[in-house]
């Protein structure tokens, strides 16, 4: 370990122990916080899985309800529709919470299905099948967002981590070791020259003495 | 905030009949780049959906500006697991293990 650039004095010593003692509190708490946010994400990871599971599965039937309208329909049909209907758009807000310290979004999901008579293309001329195309789409839309909200979290999360991580393993691995180095170096230092000046002392007396008996 | 979409046209097609308006219909990998970089610019977009299989096309550099980018969020829809690919790359290299399974 490095030591660190100091003066080995009584005074440097007493703030060296005091900075490792605040860093090995340091140290303990941000360990507790990592595996607090651990903790938190496994949670959500679960809830995580479901929900994209949930998406991956309404996609399949969004995408196969498409399909068959437009194969029964025709496809030119289904797209010139589609084209017309742009009014009504999905409208949500995005919040924000806190997890331990994370700043995460919250997506408030409003009116994303419509009514049949609320969607812009005629009733009248359009098939049950592109009905019930336009609503798989509409649930889609609806996962989508919740997904988005759940990833957005765990990204946050496990970035905080990471960065959690990083501190507790250099806190734990460099820095508090090479404080304790140096505290340890500033010490023999201290004794040292603490032996030095008890010679010399003695030395200065034998000679006093040797004057003396002269 | 609203959702925008980025797929080929038949991804598109559906979105748009659910009432979306802000689609992006790519046909090559160059309208692709052109799509995500407007996307992250844009600050009305909340959140993207984009379809998975455009999401592996997409250059490196470019990827790495949109799994990180929060606002808008990109998100990879598709019918398969392979949606998740990313996210469970991530988890393996800040946690250790892949919690995914």
């Amino acid at each position: 370990m490095p030591l660190l650039q100091v003066q080995p004095t009584r005074m440097e010593l007493i703030k060296l122990r005091r900075r490792i003692k605040m860093a090995q509190r340091g140290h303990s708490l941000l360990k507790m916080k990592r595996d607090g946010l651990i903790m938190e994400f496994r949670q959500l990871l679960a809830e995580a899985k479901e929900a994209i599971d949930r998406m991956i599965e309404k996609y399949k039937v969004a995408r196969q309800k498409l399909a068959l309208a437009e194969a029964v329909d025709g496809s030119v049909a289904i797209r010139s529709i589609a084209l017309a209907c742009c009014q009504v758009q999905p409208q949500f807000t995005i919040m924000r919470k806190n997890v331990m310290g994370v700043v995460v979004p919250v997506v408030k999901r409003e009116r994303i299905k419509k009514k049949i008579i609320e969607r812009s293309y005629g009733v009248l001329s359009t098939s049950i099948r592109l009905d019930e195309a336009v609503e798989a789409y509409e649930d889609l839309i609806d996962s989508i967002l919740e997904v988005a909200e759940i990833e957005t979290t765990l990204r946050k999360l496990l970035e905080e981590i990471e960065k959690t991580k990083r501190r507790v393993n250099a806190l734990e691995y460099r820095i508090i070791p090479s404080m304790i180095e140096t505290a340890r170096f500033i010490a023999f230092k201290l004794e040292e020259m603490d032996r030095e000046s008890r010679i010399v002392l003695k030395k200065l007396k034998s000679k006093k003495e040797k004057v003396k008996a002269l | 905030m609203k959702l925008a979409v980025v797929g080929d046209q038949e991804f598109v097609t559906g979105f748009m009949l659910a009432g979306i308006t802000d689609l992006y219909e790519v046909k090559d990998e160059k309208q692709l780049v052109e799509a995500i970089r407007e996307l992250l610019n844009r600050k009305d977009i909340g959140i993207v959906a984009v379809q998975q299989e455009l999401m592996k096309k997409l250059p490196t550099y470019l990827k790495r500006e949109v799994y990180e980018s929060v606002e808008p969020t990109f998100i990879a829809v598709g019918g398969s697991e392979e949606v998740v690919e990313e996210i469970r790359e991530k988890i393996r290299k800040a946690i250790g293990v892949d919690l995914w399974k």
